[in-house]
């Protein structure tokens, strides 16, 4: 159950990679050496990994149209793991090096493979693999942030304090804790010290501040609206639910919570609470609440429970209809709001992109409600609100230059295939009617905290497809 | 630049490649230098724990050997208890050190003192539980000391077992954090110790007691396991205890450390419950339902670790703890979250991954091979079906096990499925076909072949996939490596190549039937590779391949432009062709073609060609050439070098008539052993020793105005057969013999040219001339290339020659009749200017050691022979002088004190001191030493 080594790899656009941060664990080698015996493959020095690396992520020579070793059809089927080839093809490799990529940044561990190397064993027969993605994904968040795209300084002082923060969370290839995301421990903490309970080990200080307990929900909704028969649309909702005992209650009528996972930091659990799953079928005996969770809180912001849950209608339902018409478009949306949802949007924007298609020229747009904002240069124009009447519409023409100046591109939407994307979100507002009541949060501590609960509703990936062209292929449920 | 900087850079070149690094110095005296700055009190932390990472990740390199190695984490160990208690990062890192230290260098498997000693003081270290003792800012060193230990318990398991009574009481008292740390070291002092009872043949309940009472000192003397275990999914047969032992006590000793496990952080717990299943599956008296009141938190758990150890868990006891019921949930649970939106990308591959070697109750085949739980229906898997919007990696993972479900599926079902996978399959070449990009054409032929794989076996199915490839080369010839690598692979994964055969049918057809300006020259050049590809096919009848490149060559102006490049992709065509075995059918075409090239193509190469492979097929039955073209055109040497070999494809060919490689050694050199006294720089001719007696020095001096004096050091080696080679390689002459060298502290080695070695005769004395830049010990990789008797060339490798320090000593260089009074004052003048710090590298230091008289005078001899300067028995003083070139002195002066020999050491660079006093160590091995540095 360790690692045998950990790379930080930054790749600019037309760069070689760099060694951003390394870290050799020499025992776990040493095991790693008496485990695989005669074939034992050692880890070459730093200065040739990003070569291999990007070689093996198919990230070099970018102006070659083909290259056999990042071409190949028949590598590569499961990018979870992949090998270094140490003297190219049919030569040593090194197996397996699981990456995270998050822009120019490639964060890559190698795993100890404590079994026999032949024939290769199986990913899930290796206990040091899920740990391996553990410890990746929480230096991804500890370097990246919440934003995903530190600054340059930000990212190298975070990089400078790699070395004392696996000196604590993988002292000798062993992961003993994720690091804590970039940011996210608040300011007056003090070390422990030991009292008459254990003290749960993901809580390693004492907070010193006022205590508040604030829970926030959030839902996505994401959909695939096609306006035609022959395609389904689809909708779903997932939520979030940082920051006890939580109650979480739903309507009367609403539909279940499905596939909640929980944090490990949840102390018991309700069997009934797992059984909703979304590849089950639903009949109405389904359990629907309260869901109670017990837990203790690190200090940190942190994701308690997420779920999904199916419900009847998507909150928008839109038509778009864009025909072709000698040199320029011909646009007709139409967005009608559910009478479920208030119509109380802090934002709420409707985008209409046009890609592979020259820069836009004029547009002759008439909007129902709302204002018209145009981006040429990135070629797209949107608008919305929802009048009273809960129905907003759009009509006009798009005038395109002739000119050789092209717009943005794009593989999908090519001829016809084109969608409008929405972005909005709904404060205190959910749509399986999910929510947390601020008098059922029970906190067994002698100090009184303040609790917060707020919630929300936000789109992601909400798609609205033109229904005059061929809208791609986008799920098997229908057919089944 | 502050010396902090010039560490920075030095320590970054170094961790970037140590090889290269270590080229220039060597790893004794940077392993000097790095240990001596930090026993430098001005160094502040940042900059020790800087120095102290280099021993941290690289502890082989620095201490080669074990004696190094030991040396190394005694001097660290004294740095560590120097360093203030505020100090509490660069502690926990000088910690880290030894401990890598002293398990990398064998200290701990060879059960060294200082390996005892290290482990008592960080067993002392764990007992301040609760810091009551040294305060709560001492809190990460001692979490450092328990990791420590436990590390040093993986690799060397069993020395904890003795003390788990402790260990207990130490966990039950821990309140703070580190609690999951003291937990974990005592669950694996635990699982080590029934590990160990298990190879016991027969086990008494009192033994199987004793081990959790153990409180003794560290167990170096029991019986050892391996180096390293295997966890017990990984074995062939889980070793177990005897049934029928009393149990009790461990089992409420596995409860409470169950009933704990949640306050571990998701990462420890999930380690923690895998050695408790390992403990569990080794004692038949424990139930594994132990874990069931874990089961409900573990199957909803959104941690990836945790969710592995439950399947590790599903996997050890199977039935025995998780009903068909449970294990129904739980891989809905594991569908569920491979498709969860608010996982990762990573987790999300890896619980798909999961769910192809999902370990059954009733597995159908036991193989490790992925293979379908029976339970997963297309009703199940219906969320994970690949979609355009997917990114690459989640719709290829998708896509394959989309496509094994399918393929296990009822009829009517997998009818549905595998024609939504079709469309799928349909809507990504679209995308390609519409522009798309270089790494979506990737995908989508990765996607392609995935599907195929599974299904090319549907006739109607991979006839519309070859129709609609054809109609995309027909538009984007570019995808043409791509069609061929894909007729490649899935010719070589699958059997039958009926499909692959097919599609080059239809790529051929495609061509055919193009209108000529589609054939332009950029196109074309795609078209000929994708032509030679299918001329291979035997089962392809290649009558419309000759027409249309005879077409093409009348037709145009392709033979006047002469571009060698197309003449050359033509001609790989035919060469193709010259191999096929139904070529006799369209033998006249061929051969007009050839004809026609050799006649009309504007390249003198392309026409010589095409007049030999057309000599071929006029004069050669089929079976002939074939053999010819294979074997590489066997009878034509003088052809191999030139261009027909790269037309041909056959880089092959060319070996037969480069140098052959053998891995083993063929040759060898060995040492020849010589006196000292026979040894001397070159020069010999008369000094002149009249001048006044303070000139000494500077008329000593004088002689290194000369160029290249004294700068060079000769070895005398014997070059001879190496064991057991070949009887080929009884006799072999004209042997170069070529040198590299591993670092850039010595001059590049002349090649040396020996005319012959023969097995049973003496060996030849080789000499290798060194002329050193750096006087440091050096190796030598040696290479050789040589030729036997059946004319042939060999290259092979000798084995590396080392050259230690005292190999490069050199008496002083004088003439050989030098009075010895000239040496003495020139030895005293050297000594003088050293010991005043002149030049500024010089340095002073002392060696002591214990002997007896006579075992003295023998050491003088053995060693020193050839470089005294004076022998003054009767005072018991001797004076030796050792000459390094390029102009380095070390001068010894050697006196027996009452109780010990002390040598005086002055050296004018202080670099080579280590050196010097590991020399010095070495021959002083058998007395006790004593070392003292200046």
């Amino acid at each position: 159950m360790s690692i045998r080594a950990l790379w930080v790899v930054s790749h600019e656009k037309g760069e070689s990679g760099k060694v951003r941060f390394s870290r050799r664990f020499p025992t776990v080698e040493l095991r790693a050496k008496s485990l695989a015996g005669t074939q034992y493959v050692a880890i070459p020095e730093d200065c040739v990994i990003p070569k291999l690396l990007l070689t093996e992520l198919g990230l070099v020579d970018a102006d070659k149209p083909y290259v056999e070793v990042r071409g190949d059809c028949a590598r590569h089927h499961r990018s979870l793991a992949v090998e270094l080839r140490l003297d190219g093809p049919g030569g040593r490799t090194l197996w397996p090096l699981l990456t995270v990529t998050q822009g120019a940044l490639i964060l890559a561990c190698l795993p100890l493979v404590e079994a026999p190397p032949e024939p290769r064993p199986p990913l899930p027969s290796l206990a040091s693999v899920s740990q391996g993605l553990a410890l990746l994904s929480g230096l991804q968040d500890f370097l990246c942030g919440p934003g995903g795209k530190p600054e340059p300084d930000v990212l190298a002082s975070r990089l400078a304090a790699l070395p004392s923060v696996l000196l604590q969370v993988c002292p000798l290839g062993r992961p003993l804790d994720t690091p804590l995301p970039a940011g996210s421990v608040p300011a007056a903490v003090a070390p422990s010290p030991g009292g008459a309970q254990k003290q749960p080990a993901w809580k390693a200080v004492v907070h010193q501040g006022r205590a508040v307990v604030s829970v926030a929900l959030t839902e996505k909704v994401r959909s695939m609206q096609y306006g035609k028969s022959s395609q389904q649309d689809i909708w779903d909702v997932y939520g979030v639910l940082p920051n006890v005992t939580i109650t979480l209650t739903l309507p009367h009528n609403g539909s279940p919570l499905q596939d909640i996972l929980v944090h490990p930091c949840v102390t018991s659990l309700n069997a009934s609470i797992l059984t909703t799953c979304s590849v089950d079928e639903n009949d109405g005996s389904a359990f629907s609440g309260p869901y109670k969770f017990p837990f203790s809180p690190p200090l940190e912001l942190f994701r308690l429970c997420s779920y999904t849950s199916q419900v009847p209608v998507p909150p928008i339902l839109g038509s778009y209809q864009l025909k072709a018409e000698e040199n320029h478009l011909k646009v007709n949306v139409v967005l009608k709001l559910h009478e479920s949802v208030k119509n109380s949007f802090e934002y709420c924007e409707a985008h209409i992109p046009f890609f592979n298609q020259n820069l836009m020229g004029s547009v002759e747009v008439k909007v129902s409600s709302g204002q018209l904002e145009v981006s040429k240069e990135k070629n797209w124009f949107g608008s919305l609100k929802f009048p009273k009447s809960r129905e907003a519409t759009l009509e006009g023409t798009v005038h395109f230059f002739s000119g050789t100046v092209a717009g943005p591109t794009d593989p999908l939407c090519t001829g016809l295939t084109a969608y409008i994307k929405l972005y909005f979100r709904v404060p205190d507002l959910t749509l399986s009617g999910c929510c947390v009541d601020q008098h059922s949060v029970q906190v067994y501590s002698s100090a009184k905290p303040r609790i917060v609960t707020t919630r929300e509703l936000v789109s992601s990936e909400y798609y609205i497809w033109n229904s005059t062209g061929d809208a791609p292929v986008s799920s098997g449920l229908m057919m089944l | 630049m502050t010396i902090a900087d010039l560490w920075d850079q030095k320590i970054s070149a170094f961790l970037l490649s140590p090889s290269q690094f270590l080229a220039t110095t060597t790893s004794e005296s940077f392993l000097a230098e790095l240990l001596h700055e930090l026993r430098n009190d001005k160094a502040n932390d940042q900059l020790k724990i800087l120095l102290v990472s280099v021993l941290l990740e690289h502890p082989t390199i620095l201490c080669p050997s074990s004696s190094v190695g030991e040396e190394t984490a005694l001097e660290l160990l004294s740095v560590f208890s120097h360093t203030p208690q505020k100090s509490i990062i660069l502690k926990c890192n000088v910690m880290l050190a030894i401990t890598n230290v002293i398990i990398c260098t064998s200290c701990l498997a060879n059960h060294t003192k200082m390996a005892e000693d290290w482990l008592d003081l960080l067993f002392q270290m764990i007992q301040d539980t609760n810091d009551y003792r040294c305060g709560l800012s001492q809190q990460p060193i001692r979490a450092t000391a328990c990791e420590c230990l436990r590390e040093m318990e993986t690799c060397s398991p069993g020395l904890l077992p003795q003390k788990l009574e402790a260990l207990y009481l130490l966990k039950q008292q821990e309140t703070t954090v580190l609690h999951q740390s003291y937990c974990m070291l005592y669950t694996l002092g635990l699982k080590n110790a029934i590990r160990i009872l298990t190879s016991q043949k027969d086990v008494t309940d009192l033994e199987f007691k004793s081990i959790l009472g153990g409180n003794e000192g560290f167990a170096w003397k029991s019986n050892q396991l391996r180096l390293t275990l295997l966890p017990i999914n990984m074995m062939v047969q889980v070793p177990r205890l005897p049934p029928g032992l009393d149990c009790k006590e461990l089992k409420s000793i596995m409860s409470s450390l169950l009933e704990e496990s949640y306050l571990q952080t998701p990462i420890s717990q999930s380690a923690l419950l895998r050695e408790l299943v390992e403990i569990v599956a080794m004692v038949p008296g424990l139930s594994p339902t132990l874990f069931k009141s874990q089961l409900l938190r573990l199957f909803g758990t959104a941690d990836v670790s945790l969710m592995h150890a439950t399947l590790f868990m599903k996997d050890t006891f199977t039935d025995s703890l998780f009903s068909a019921e449970d294990e129904n949930f739980l891989l809905k649970r594991l569908v569920g979250t491979a498709q969860h939106p608010l996982l990762r990308v990573p987790e999300k591959l890896f619980y798909m991954e999961c769910i192809l070697h999902f370990p059954e109750n009733r597995p159908i085949s036991s193989s490790g091979e992925e293979s379908l739980p029976v339970l997963v229906t297309p009703r199940l898997a219906v969320s994970l079906h690949p979609t355009v919007f997917n990114d690459s990696a989640t719709m290829l993972c998708r896509l394959n096990l989309l496509c094994l479900v399918h393929l296990e599926a009822d009829e009517g079902e997998a009818d549905k499925g595998i024609s939504y996978l079709f469309e799928h399959i349909m809507a990504l070449l679209k995308i390609i076909d519409n522009d798309g990009s270089r790494d979506v054409v990737v995908i989508s032929f990765r996607a392609l072949f995935i599907f195929l794989m599974h299904f090319s076996g549907m006739e109607e199915l991979s006839e519309k996939v070859i129709d609609k490839l054809c109609d995309m080369y027909s538009r984007h010839s570019r995808l043409a490596p791509n069609l061929i690598g894909l007729a490649n692979r899935i010719q070589e994964h699958l059997d039958d190549p009926v499909w692959s055969v097919k599609l080059l049918i239809g790529l051929q057809k495609c061509i055919m039937e193009m209108p000529p300006p589609q054939l332009t020259i950029h196109n074309l050049s795609w078209h000929l590779k994708v032509l030679k590809r299918v001329a291979k096919e035997g089962q392809i009848t290649q009558r419309n391949t000759i027409y249309l490149l005879l077409n093409i060559l009348i037709n145009s102006n392709l033979c006047e432009r002469g571009n060698w490049q197309v003449g050359n992709a033509v001609l790989a065509v035919c060469r193709n062709l010259l191999e096929h075995p139904s070529i006799d059918q369209v033998f006249i075409e061929l051969a007009d073609l050839l004809q026609y090239i050799s006649v009309h193509y504007d390249g003198m190469d392309i026409k010589d060609h095409a007049r030999f492979y057309y000599t071929l097929l006029t004069n050669l039955s089929w079976e002939k050439r074939t053999g010819v073209l294979a074997k590489g055109l066997d009878g034509g040497r003088a052809k191999e070098r030139s261009h027909s070999a790269i037309m041909a494809e056959s880089e092959g060919i060319a070996s037969n008539l480069t140098v052959h490689k053998t891995n083993r050694h063929v040759l060898q050199l060995i040492k020849v052993q010589e006196k000292a006294s026979q040894r001397s720089s070159e020069s010999s001719e008369l000094l002149e020793t009249t001048g006044e007696a303070e000139n000494w020095l500077e008329v000593y001096q004088g002689q290194f105005q000369t160029p290249g004096f004294g700068s060079e050091v000769t070895l005398r080696y014997n070059l001879t057969h190496a064991k057991d080679t070949d009887p080929l390689f009884d006799k072999v002459f004209t042997i170069c013999l070529h040198f590299e060298l591993k670092d850039s502290n010595y001059a590049k080695v002349n090649d040396i040219h020996v005319p012959c070695v023969f097995r049973d005769r003496k060996p030849p004395v080789v000499k290798v001339k060194l002329k050193p830049f750096q006087p440091y010990p050096t190796t030598l990789c040696v290479s050789a290339i040589f030729t036997t008797q059946d004319g042939r060339s060999w290259h092979s490798r000798l084995p590396d020659v080392s050259v230690s320090f005292p190999e490069i000593f050199l008496p002083l260089p004088l003439p050989p009749n030098t009075s010895c009074e000239f040496k003495e004052q020139v030895f005293d003048c050297i000594w003088e200017a050293a010991a005043s710090g002149n030049p500024d590298k010089s340095a002073i230091s002392l060696f002591c050691f214990k002997t007896a008289d006579e075992s003295l005078a023998d050491l003088i001899k053995t060693h020193f022979q050839g470089y005294l300067i004076t022998d003054q028995q009767s005072k018991r003083l001797w004076k030796v002088l050792f000459f390094l070139p390029p102009m380095c002195h070390v001068l010894l002066k050697i006196t027996q004190a009452e109780d010990a020999i002390q040598v005086s050491i002055a050296t004018d660079n202080w670099e080579l001191l280590p050196f010097v006093n590991s020399y010095l160590q070495n021959i002083t091995d058998h007395c006790s030493t004593t070392v003292t540095d200046g």
